[in-house]
């Protein structure tokens, strides 16, 4: 393993991957600090670009843009109080709480040096960790990967969903317009209504784009008329205010450690994100904490568990993706369809078929993160500044980049039409609860449950009991179950205790009046 | 707008088209045979919408019944849909216009029409980036991409 990690680096140490990543940086940095851009968005936009260059550089800048991309919400989030993900809602509280008493650098510096330990030892767990795993998945056969999908779907669209059942029906339209084109097995037409187009199924990264990038700019218009806020960077006359020293940095060293333990173990699960992660860590830290009543109104532990958890997610989400070829969450579907894109099926076998693009795209991991720090470091000013650009400058050209984006794949226009009804259809989706990434999940997983469906079937043939005879079969089964029913116990918990709150609130309107 | 009605509606169409998937022959064409068959899958994947769909919408619809107070989620807010109508006109036209009109001609207009749209009036700043931005793609595109997008067709 050793020698496949030297090789990765010398791999990634030549000009094509490190411009990538330097690219990968500064635009997840930009699109991550813009309050209403994600870093999903970013991705989707560069994914066009990665179809033309190597395997190891094309990855290795959309994976840069993620990981920047997550940090880059934390600006926005600590200076104007905006999270751009619903992850970074609690450094939200405390960073701009700091900012608030001028101390912003201070902030985004705990959170840049957090993030980047974060994701550092995720990545190291996912260097160590994936190689092993794969070799256990890889003595799973058809029936087994058949159960283990079932195992991804139902997990995914229970979690991911508003609710359950809109979750899991997420993920069944997504694995409909999946089927839709030529079967791989057996050649046959489906739902093609004798139009040629239809043939080859829909493209991917139209949909892609429309379902996930451009709702975002569909909420843009609908807000255009709220003012948008401000990035300002205050610097403080006294120098302690604006860096974390390194005595400060050690004393939340352990709470960094043990929320990069919490956002990798989430990350690893299908479903979660780093949304769960982040509030996970952050408990934990209030509650082994000393003074936990500064957590909410700037405590740089606060910020410290809560990114250290978020950016841990990243590294660790590849996990099941590398491993067992399922996305855990939008950004992985996303990722997954660019290994598709290069000929790569991310799986167990990618260890041992692509051994040097995957140890390359690893040690571009620990690279990005070296020149993270390094970025934006050095320009906290310069990225507020550029993250303060008006919505009316970036929501046209995000628009045109869309546009080309899709026309590149096939150099055809009707791409473009697909483009503009997957955006009407992603928009819907969000309008009555459907979650956009269990939909993206289902289309991408599809394919490949037919096939080893079809597969598991010609080896049972009439011997039905060979699907319940292998403890896969009952360990996924049960997962499957355990999933849905933890989720429904979840939300039924959060629906009890909603209740009560009203009802308390409505007891002491009461009290009030009397 | 309420959302639970909306519900319904779904719930009624993605039933009909399950229906349909179930039971119509002619979906699929040609294709060799297999013990699987082609429309296993998604006669599959229609039940299960069937059984969500049929789930969400009864749920709506004995809300409804019931009169129950509209929760966050199942109201939709529809400020600014007008906005959104126009941005899907701009685009539909983009579309049609682009393989005739060409790509460097059709998205100055384009930009103009979305900033003018999302509230820009710093006509000389977004009138420069209206001309650079689809240079800068096109150019791009056809040099380090080999992609050549939608050029003049007119003449």
């Amino acid at each position: 393993m050793i020698e496949n990690i030297l090789q990765g680096f010398a791999t990634i140490f030549s000009v094509g991957p490190i411009v990538g990543i330097i690219i990968g940086v500064i635009v997840g940095i930009i699109f991550g600090a813009i309050p209403g851009i994600s870093a999903i968005m970013a991705i989707a936009i560069m994914l066009p670009l990665t179809f033309y260059v190597e395997p190891v550089v094309g990855i290795t800048m959309l994976l840069a843009v993620y990981k920047a991309g997550i940090y880059g919400g934390s600006i926005s989030a600590i200076l104007i109080n905006t999270p751009g993900a619903a992850a970074a809602f609690l450094t939200a509280q405390d960073g701009h709480a700091l900012t608030r008493m001028g101390k912003s650098g201070k902030a985004l510096c705990m959170a840049l040096y957090a993030s980047v330990t974060g994701e550092m030892l995720s990545t190291l767990v996912l260097i160590f960790v994936a190689a092993p795993i794969s070799l256990i998945s890889l003595k799973a056969g058809p029936i087994e990967r058949v159960y283990l999908l079932f195992f991804a779907f139902t997990v995914i669209g229970s979690v991911t969903g508003e609710s359950i059942s809109r979750g899991l029906l997420s993920t069944c339209l997504g694995m409909l317009f999946a089927t839709v084109g030529m079967s791989s097995i057996t050649g046959a037409t489906r739902f093609t209504f004798g139009i040629p187009e239809l043939m080859s199924g829909f493209t991917f990264t139209p949909m892609l784009i429309g379902v996930l990038v451009m709702p975002e700019v569909i909420i843009a218009i609908r807000q255009r008329n709220s003012a948008q806020g401000n990035l300002k960077l205050t610097v403080s006359p006294n120098p302690e205010d604006n860096r974390i020293s390194w005595r400060e940095y050690r004393s939340v060293l352990g709470t960094i450690i043990k929320s990069s333990g919490i956002g990798t173990f989430i990350g690893s699960l299908p479903g979660l994100g780093s949304t769960t992660a982040a509030f996970l860590a952050y408990g934990e830290a209030r509650r082994t904490a000393k003074n936990p009543e500064k957590f909410g109104n700037g405590s740089i532990r606060g910020i410290a568990a809560a990114e250290s958890a978020n950016n841990a997610v990243c590294g660790a989400a590849m996990i099941p993706m590398l491993t067992l070829s399922i996305p855990g969450d939008d950004v992985t579907a996303l990722l997954f369809g660019a290994f598709l894109i290069q000929g790569i099926t991310p799986g167990p076998t990618i260890f041992f078929e692509h051994t040097q693009v995957i140890y390359g795209i690893f040690a571009g991991f620990l690279l990005t993160d070296f020149f993270l720090l390094f970025f934006a470091r050095i320009g906290f000013k310069f990225w507020t500044k550029i993250a303060s650009v008006p919505r009316y400058y970036i929501f046209p050209c995000v628009t045109i980049f869309a546009f080309a984006g899709s026309f590149t794949t096939n150099q055809n226009i009707n791409d473009v039409l697909l483009l503009i009804l997957f955006t009407m259809f992603g928009f819907g989706m969000r309008l009555v609860g459907l979650n956009p990434a269990a939909y993206l999940i289902g289309f991408i997983l599809t394919p490949m449950l037919e096939q080893n469906m079809d597969q598991a079937v010609a080896i049972v043939g009439d011997n039905y009991s060979m699907y319940f005879t292998t403890p896969f079969a009952w360990i996924f089964t049960g997962l499957a179950a355990l999933s849905v029913y933890s989720t429904i116990r979840q939300r039924k918990r959060a629906k009890v205790k909603r209740n009560d709150s009203a009802c308390l609130e409505q007891g002491e309107a009461v009290a009030d009046k009397v | 707008m309420n959302r639970r009605k909306i519900d319904v509606i779904l719930s009624a169409a993605l039933i009909t088209v399950s229906l349909i998937i179930l039971t119509n022959d002619k979906l699929v064409e040609g294709g060799m045979e297999t013990e699987l068959g082609s429309m296993f899958v998604p006669r599959l994947i229609a039940v299960f919408i069937l059984i969500f769909s049929g789930t969400i919408g009864i749920q709506s619809l004995v809300k409804l019944k019931k009169r129950e107070k509209l929760t966050i989620h199942e109201h939709i807010n529809t400020t600014g849909f007008g906005g959104v109508g126009i941005y899907f006109s701009i685009f539909i036209l983009y579309w049609l216009a682009s393989p005739h009109l060409g790509f460097l001609v059709a998205t100055p207009f384009v930009i103009l029409a979305i900033a003018y749209l999302l509230g820009g009036r710093n006509w000389i700043l977004i009138g420069i980036m209206s001309v650079i931005v689809p240079i800068l793609i096109y150019y791009g595109c056809s040099q380090y991409l080999r992609v050549f997008l939608p050029t003049w067709s007119l003449s």
